[in-house]
This record gives structure tokens, sequence and C-alpha cells, in this order.
């Protein structure tokens, strides 16, 4: 074990305090980096180090903050990462102090945001990371402290390039804001949940804040946290006097604070800006009589996303089940075309039934899982708060997923056999988890609840030997189809009780599969899942759309006082249809609701969506013609509205409005039509940019291309130039629209223009976005410029007409 | 004088017609809610709280041009707009990356409804910075204060961005990044200069 690990297992240590504000007093100008200006001044930022070795810190931070390959290119980057470690050792070695003296690695944020909000691609923050962490190694340093970051997925990549390139001990320190939260959402007990998972040594908060404002989050750590806990805030707030910067907590009531937050429990004392080695001393003094608090394992199951953290306790939660394309055309088929949207719908309407996580399982014949699980679930954590439940048989796309997710997640599933905790228990100690442990193993499905507990004590076994603790398993005792065998869902509840006294672990079901080959499923399986709670479900996964099931786990809920108020089965009985028909008939009807009976080409002209796919359907079943109905009802109606638009007598959400019922008639028109009646025009690749993540006027074109028949393929945003290419190859579109929204990415397009000219000449291109005209979009080699969705239209009529 | 303050804008009711402005609908729309915009509403109201933080600085005339404090610049409609003004207030103001996440979740749903979470997060963003304005003028009761100018507007150039990130350390208090074009992320961000006048003004310079 490393002589620091071992030091923080037994001792309290004390980090150094601020650097950018001690700096700021010796000539750093405000917004200049110290990490450079200190390759100027060595001698000032060895001083600076000593004195705090002086004061008694354990710890000294290299002046490597800022130092990263985002900013610095790599020459440099290894100069300043050498010399600022090599400075920090040569003040230890000056220091006469008597303490233990370690030199740590400083890991702060890139100053870039990740994506999906920022141009940052997570490995490439990995690599970033990884190339400092490797440059820290070399230099000798003795431990690496990742700190000031706001974002977990950003601590996430520092974290896991710490772990992946060396064996140094590592603390990690967040930034949070007065709402107890980080920028990107998480509390400290989703940080505790991701950290820990991860395996950082110590954990907690610097910056923000002075120490008393800071106690409440660092309390909240002391709560949940296994592992040591960090205290390294502010001298309060700065003001400047004289032009000079003050901070409003002097080194004393800073020593005092400090000291009391110790005597709860935390272990790792420090202090960040304004802080200087006067308050160390302070705090050495305040704290010298003090022993570690022992640290106390939580033994907490708990998953997280990357803004909630949901306890696997003793009120059961809802799991929902609907992503997963078993048995469901529609599913697959987004599956297959990547049509992300379709998903993540799903996703979003779970929540909105009262999902508390989400199983995302994208399993079907022909699709990459691989490559398909970190995609859906990167997709879906940025549009959902829910934690998610990892669900694949194949290893690689569990870890890719995982990788990327920013949170905890729970992983379905590990078995009993010896491939399975295998595969799957290496990911887990590297990425932190929960996994759901299924009782069954090579020889199959025992039949007895005994056997399946002898399963799951077998796997809590082999979980200890990677150091995974039984609070990381939640096990699935198996629901098992009653109309094939009427014992079946006896054993399974027999197991789940088994299991839940004998083992003292967590219990998941998939609910559904008991009532499969029986009329009015809900029934039974509504039955089945009360009686399941009722012996001590932790988790049902289920179908939160279903009224029946969530209707069952609510009132269950409620019964046991565990719905305060009642309040989440009210909210649910209010959604029921029953409940509905009532209220409809009190409210006054808007203007939008009047329009029944005036025709299909009225409710597209109105934007009617509702009114638009009745419409078309009962015309259809009264025997109009489709085509008909395109030609006479459609078709006008959106050139008319498309017209207003260009006069500017509509505007955009109108325009949009009247798009979005045209698409739902058009469906009803598909649904029924073997042959798509509808006029059929060439096919067209859109996409925005590489390094462009702007697309909401890229989706605005798409709508309205669509209406207009055009067969369009969305490529998303930030796509790279060859992917572009890829897509009209393929589909040999004589058509590509490109958006960009930025200066910085106007070369991106020029670059995708030259390649699909030159490698496939056959197609136009025509671009649009903010930041273009006429006149820059010929610079840049396109074939035509649109300034808004209904140019995009003409534009698409011309060239194809061109063409 | 010039401490570095934080302010939190708890949220607020969506102002509809200002999300339906953002949403290039410039007037009135007869026909009754638009549901994705009653959706947007449903899904961001009482969520967002927007962070701010801001400073005091005075504002010296120099030569051509103005001494802001923080930085020097040649803006002659800042110098216009800030006639009579002996101190500003530099604010940052967020709807976080919350907001961004609402937006990426509406566009999950469809164009439309891409298109009206981001009008309701503009809209967010501007209630929260007059509600910050009503703060700051109940802050300096003695002074009049002028309407917000911000980089970009006239000939104030965006690149007083890089300043006022400084003079604010929007990065480390909003958790603000610039990208490479000198635009904000979260992209629901304001950051705007306001002249105090340390007398009462009844009229105001209107903005460019």
């Amino acid at each position: 074990m490393s002589r620091f690990r071992e030091f923080l297992q037994n001792n309290l240590v004390i980090l150094d305090g601020g650097m950018g504000t001690l700096l700021q007093t010796r000539g750093l100008k405000p917004g200049e980096a110290p990490e450079r200006w200190g390759l100027g001044h060595r001698d000032v930022i060895r001083a600076i180090h000593k004195a705090y070795f002086d004061a008694g810190s354990h710890v000294v931070m290299a002046n490597t903050f800022g130092a990263n390959p985002v900013r610095y290119d790599g020459t440099t980057l290894e100069t300043m990462v050498l010399t600022a470690v090599s400075d920090a050792q040569a003040a230890r070695d000056e220091s006469d102090a008597p303490q233990e003296k370690f030199v740590a690695l400083d890991l702060g944020p890139t100053g870039q945001l990740l994506k999906p909000f920022g141009p940052l691609d997570f490995e490439d923050a990995v690599s970033a990371f990884a190339q400092v962490v490797r440059l820290g190694v070399r230099a000798g340093v003795d431990c690496a402290v990742i700190e000031t970051m706001n974002d977990s997925q950003e601590t996430r990549a520092a974290l896991l390039a710490v772990k992946e390139n060396s064996d140094l001990p590592v603390l990690v320190c967040n930034a949070y804001g007065s709402d107890a939260k980080l920028m990107s959402g998480a509390s400290p007990e989703v940080m505790t949940a991701i950290l820990e998972g991860l395996g950082a040594d110590a954990i907690g908060v610097n910056c923000s804040y002075g120490p008393e404002t800071m106690a409440p989050v660092v309390e909240r750590y002391l709560a949940c946290a296994s592992v040591p806990v960090i205290c390294k805030p502010n001298a309060g707030l700065p003001s400047v006097a004289d032009g000079k910067t003050v901070y409003d907590v002097d080194a004393v009531s800073f020593a005092a604070s400090m000291r009391t937050l110790c005597e709860k429990g935390v272990r790792v004392l420090g202090g960040c800006c304004g802080t200087t080695p006067e308050y160390i001393r302070a705090l050495v003094r305040a704290a010298a009589d003090l022993a570690p608090q022992s640290l106390q394992p939580k033994r907490r199951t708990v998953i997280a996303s990357r803004s909630r953290a949901l306890v696997l306790g003793d009120r059961p939660v809802m799991i929902g089940e609907r992503i997963n394309p078993t048995g469901k055309k529609r599913f697959q088929k987004a599956l297959a075309e990547g049509d992300m949207g379709y998903i993540l719908a799903e996703g979003i309407a779970q929540e909105e039934r009262g999902a508390e996580a989400l199983d995302v399982n994208v399993g079907a014949p022909g699709i990459d899982e691989a490559a398909m699980l970190p995609r859906v679930t990167d997709e879906l954590q940025a549009v959902t708060d829910l934690p998610l439940q990892l669900d694949s048989t194949s290893p690689a796309a569990l870890e890719a997923a995982l990788r990327l997710y920013n949170g905890k997640a729970m992983i379905n599933s590990v078995n009993g056999s010896e491939a399975s905790m295998d595969a799957v228990f290496p990911l887990m100690k590297k990425y932190g988890g929960v996994a759901v442990g299924l009782t069954l193993d090579e020889r199959g499905i025992p039949s007895t609840a005994e056997e399946r507990l002898a399963i799951a004590e077998r796997i809590i076994g082999r979980a200890a030997e990677y150091g995974i603790g039984p609070e990381s398993l939640v096990f699935d005792p198996l629901t098992m189809t009653v109309s094939a065998d009427g014992r079946a869902a006896r054993v399974t509840l027999d197991a789940l009780h088994l299991i839940r006294e004998r083992t003292g672990c967590r219990t998941v079901l998939g609910v559904s599969n008991v009532s499969f080959g029986l009329p009015a499923r809900e029934v039974i399986g509504s039955a089945f899942l009360t009686m399941a709670l009722e012996r001590g479900l932790s988790a049902a996964i289920m179908n939160p759309k279903s009224d029946a099931m969530r209707g069952a786990f609510l009132s269950f809920l409620a019964l046991n006082g565990m719905d305060e108020h009642c309040a989440r089965y009210i909210a649910h009985a209010a959604s029921l249809p029953a409940m509905q028909p009532a209220a409809a008939a009190g409210a006054p009807a808007s203007p939008a609701q009047t329009a029944s009976g005036k025709g299909l080409r009225y409710a597209v002209l109105k934007g009617l969506c509702a009114e638009a796919s009745r419409t078309a359907s009962s015309e259809l079943d009264a025997g109009r013609d489709p085509l008909a109905l395109v030609q006479e009802e459609i078709i006008p109606a959106l050139n008319e509205v498309g017209e207003g638009f260009e006069v500017k007598t509509l505007f955009l959400p109108q325009l949009m409005m009247s798009a979005e019922a045209a698409e739902a008639a058009f469906r009803e028109i598909k649904a029924r039509a073997a042959a798509d009646p509808a006029m059929q025009r060439c096919p067209i690749v859109l996409a925005t940019v590489k390094g462009d993540v702007h697309d909401i006027g890229k989706n605005i074109v798409r709508l309205i291309l669509e209406n207009y028949g055009y067969r369009v393929t969305d490529l998303g945003r930030d796509v790279p130039p060859e992917a572009v290419l890829d897509a009209v190859v393929r589909l040999h579109a004589p058509i590509c629209g490109l958006s960009a929204l930025m200066t910085t990415t106007v070369p991106a397009m020029e670059e995708t223009i030259a390649l699909i000219h030159r490698e496939a000449p056959w197609c136009r291109v025509m671009v649009g976005g903010a930041v273009l005209t006429e006149a820059y979009a010929a610079q840049i080699g396109a074939d035509a410029y649109a300034r808004d969705a209904m140019a995009a239209v003409r534009c698409a009529e011309a060239l194809e007409a061109g063409t | 004088m010039n401490a570095l303050r934080e302010a939190v804008l708890p949220p607020a009711p969506v102002r509809r017609e200002e999300a339906l402005r953002y949403a290039m609908q410039p007037r009135a729309y007869d026909g009754g809610p638009i549901p994705a915009l009653e959706d947007c509403v449903r899904m961001a109201e009482g969520k967002v709280p927007c962070r701010a933080v801001w400073r005091l600085f005075p504002v010296i005339r120099k030569g051509d041009g103005l001494d802001l404090g923080f930085a020097v610049t040649g803006s002659r409609k800042l110098q216009t707009h800030l006639a009579g003004c002996d101190r500003i207030v530099l604010f940052a103001l967020t709807a976080g990356m919350e907001m961004e996440r609402l937006i990426l979740r509406a566009k999950a749903l469809s164009p439309l409804h891409g298109l009206m979470m981001n009008a309701v997060g503009a809209a967010i963003a501007e209630e929260a910075c007059d509600r910050l304005c009503g703060r700051l003028a109940a802050a300096f009761p003695e002074d009049t204060l002028r309407d917000r100018f911000s980089p970009g507007y006239g000939d104030l150039p965006l690149s007083l961005q890089k300043d006022i990130f400084t003079a604010l350390s929007c990065e480390k208090r909003l958790g603000l990044t610039l990208t490479g074009s000198l635009l904000m992320q979260p992209g629901k961000s304001v950051t705007a200069i306001v002249g105090l006048s340390p007398r009462k003004e009844d009229h105001r310079e209107p903005l460019p």
C-alpha cells in the first residue's frame, strides 16, 4: 500500500491553503494563469509551498490546477507539470517541519463543458486528464487531488484517468453552489455514490464558500460516505478594499469552524481561496488534540443519476420496463433506424407516470449492443433525471455504457454462473454500480426457494472476493409464468422472502412475466405485484404506463404509510381515464377544441393535431381516396400556411403546428394504405455539422421538409463530415442540408461540403444557420442557401428540379 | 466597495407572451393555447432557479474611452448610454444546466417543443434579469438605474465577455464557460452592465 494511502487511513490529514489568491498578492494579474506564471516565478511558488509545509500541511498541491492539454500544447504541458511538481518537492525537502509530508498532483476543470452541453467529448476529457496524470506519475507525486469540479461527468473523467493511468491514491473535491448542488445538478449523496463506486480514496468539498456555509453539505457527506471526508473551503467571500482582495472569515474563526467539522467526522482538512499559511497554522493548532473519527461503512444500496440518488431501502421503488424492444415492432424499427426520439419519448413518458428508475435494454436482432447501449444511455441521461438500469447480457455493451454513465447504474444482470460473475464483477469493481443477481446458474433455474437462496449466497461470496459488498447486490428470484406451472409464483415469492431474510440483501422482480399466456394480464399481474411487495420486494420492474400495475404499486405504498398524505396515490387517481370525462366536460372549450366538423384542411391550417388525425381517420373510413385527401386537403393547407409564413402573416410556431397536424394526418393515411400514397419526393440527408450542437433550427427544417414529401434522413448534431458522406452515398441522396450556428463550426461545414462535392458529385448541398448569409454560403462552396424552413423547401424544390 | 455578490432568483411564473416572441411569434396569437407551449411551461415552471453574480465598479471617462473598472472600452454606444453615470453594476446571470436539460428533453418530444422550450428558457432568464435589476434598484435607492447593456449590443464587442468572466469569476461561481465563438454555455445566460446615475431621472436613454 502506498505510504500516503496508509497515512490517510490512520490520521487526520492537513492539506494546504489558497494558491491563486496568494499569487495575486505577488504580482499575478487577474485572468492570468497561475500554472503559466509559475514557470517564470519558481522561487515564489517554492516559497509558498514551503510556507504551507512549515505551517503544518501534510499535503501540498503542485501548481498544476489549470495545466491540461485542453489549454496547453504537449511540450508546454510537460514542462509545466514536471516543473510544478519538482518545485513542490523541493519545498518539501527544504522544510524542517516535523510532520509527514506529501506532494499531490492538482487536477482542476478543463474549462470546457462536456457534451451534450458543451464541445468536449467524454473520452477526450479522460485522455486529457490521463496525459497530466502520466506526467505526474513520472514526476513522482504521492497522490492526486481532483478539485473545484462543478460537473459530475468531468469529475468522473478525471477520476477514471487517475485510476487507469496510475495507482495513486486520489482525493476528490467538488465545488457546491448555495443550493448544495453542483452546477450539473449533483447532490452530496449523488457524488458519494458515484465517487465511491469509482474507487476514490477520500471525497468532499472545496472552494465555494466559507466553512460555516459549507457545513451542511459536509454533514451530508458524513452521513452517507464510507471513505474519509474532505473539507477545503474558502475564507468566506471576497471583496476588494484599497485595491486588495480580502475575505470575510479570518484565520481564527476559520480554524474554529474547521475544528467543529473535524469533531463531526471530517478527516481531511485544508483551505481554498483566500486562505494562507496563517490559516493552516491556526487550523493545525485548533485540531492538535483531535484524533480522526473511525470510518463507518454505511452499507447503503444506492444507485444514482447525475442529479438523483435512489436508495433501495424499505420503501419499494418502481423501475420502468418499457425501454426494451422484445415483442415491440415499433421499438425494433426505431433501434434499427437509430431513431432516438422515439426511445427518449418512451423514457420521458415513464418518468411522467411515476417511474423512479428506467431499465434500458436494446438487445434485438441486427443491433450492435456494444454501440447502441452507450448511445441510448448517453441520450437518455441528458433528458431524464431517473437513474438507469443497464440491461444487457453483453459485457462489452455494459462496459461501454457504464463508462459513459454519469451516475451509478443498476446493472441487469449477473447470475450464479462462473462466466457471468467473471465478466460482471470486474466491471462493477471499476465503475461502481449495483448488480441485479439472477438466482440461476449453468444448470438453469432451480425449482425450489432454498436452491435459489443457495445461488444468491454463492454470488455474494464471489462478489466479496472482488471486494464488492452485499449492499451492491440486489437479488431477482425470477418470476416464472404461472400459466405454465401453478406453483411457479409461490416458489418465486418464497425465494424472495428467504433471500430477504437470510442475506439481508434487497430484491427485485420483473413482475410482468407472471401473467404471460393468460387473459386480462394486468388483473393477475397487479395481484402478484401486491403479494411480492408484501413479501418484501424492494424494486419492481414493471410497466408504469399500466394503470392497473401502477395502481397496485401506489396503493401498496399508501396502505403502508410510505406515501405522505397519499399524495402519489391521489396524483395517480387523477390521471385515470375514469376521472377524465367529467373534468373535460366541465372545462370551457378553447377555440382550438371547437373546430370539429370543419374538415382536414381547416385542422391543418389551424395546427390542430388531434383534430387532423381524427378527421383524416373518419374521412378514410367513409371511403375517401387517400391520394385525394393528400392533394385536396393537406397540400393546399400546407401551401397556404407556407405562403402566409413567407409574407409574414403567419409565424414560425403556426407553421410548425400546421406541419405537426399534417404529420398526424399523414400517419393515419400511412397506417391504412398498403403503399404510401403521399407524394414521394427525393431523399435528403440533414445534419448539424461537426462541433456544433445547436439543432433547433435543423429540426424545424426536417419537420417541414417531411411535410412536403421529402424522405429525410436526419443524422442529428455534431456529425463528422465522413458520416454525412456515408449517408449521402448509401441513399444516393441528390440533396444534403447542413446547419451551423457558430462561426467556429463554419469551417467544419466547408470541409463537409468539399468532401461531398468530391466523393458524391451528384449531391447538391444547401446550408443554413444563424451565422450564414447568401454570400458566406457561396464562399464556402454551398450550392444553395436557405434563410429559414420554408426557404429550405423552395431550395429543395429548385435543386430537385435542377438534378 | 466592490465585493463580489451572489444572488439566487427563485423560479417565477413563465411569461408566455415573451416566450412566444422568442419563438418568433411577434404578435398575439389568437388560436387559443398552443399545446406545445403549454407542455413546456408545465415542464419548466417552478423548476428553474436562476443564479447571478454581480459587482459594483466605478466608471471613469478616459480620453476617447471608458474605464469600467474591470476593462477599458472604446464603445461609443455604451458611452452615450452611461452618460451621467459614475458607477456600474456588472452582472452575469444563468438559468444553468437544468434549463439546457429541459431543452434537450423538449427536443426529444418534437421540433416544436424544442423551439418552445428554447424560448421559455430565454423568457425565464430575461425575467430573472428584470428581478435582479429590481433588487439592484432597491439596493441603490439614491441612484437611477439605466437599462442593462450587454456585450454584442451596438458597438460593444463580444470580446468583452472574457474580461467579464474574469471580473465575476463566472466559471467558478456560475459554472459558465465561453466557447471559441464567445458564446456562453449553458446557453440561457446573460452578462450585462447597468449604469448607476446619482440623480433621479425620469427619462432614460433608449437602447440602440
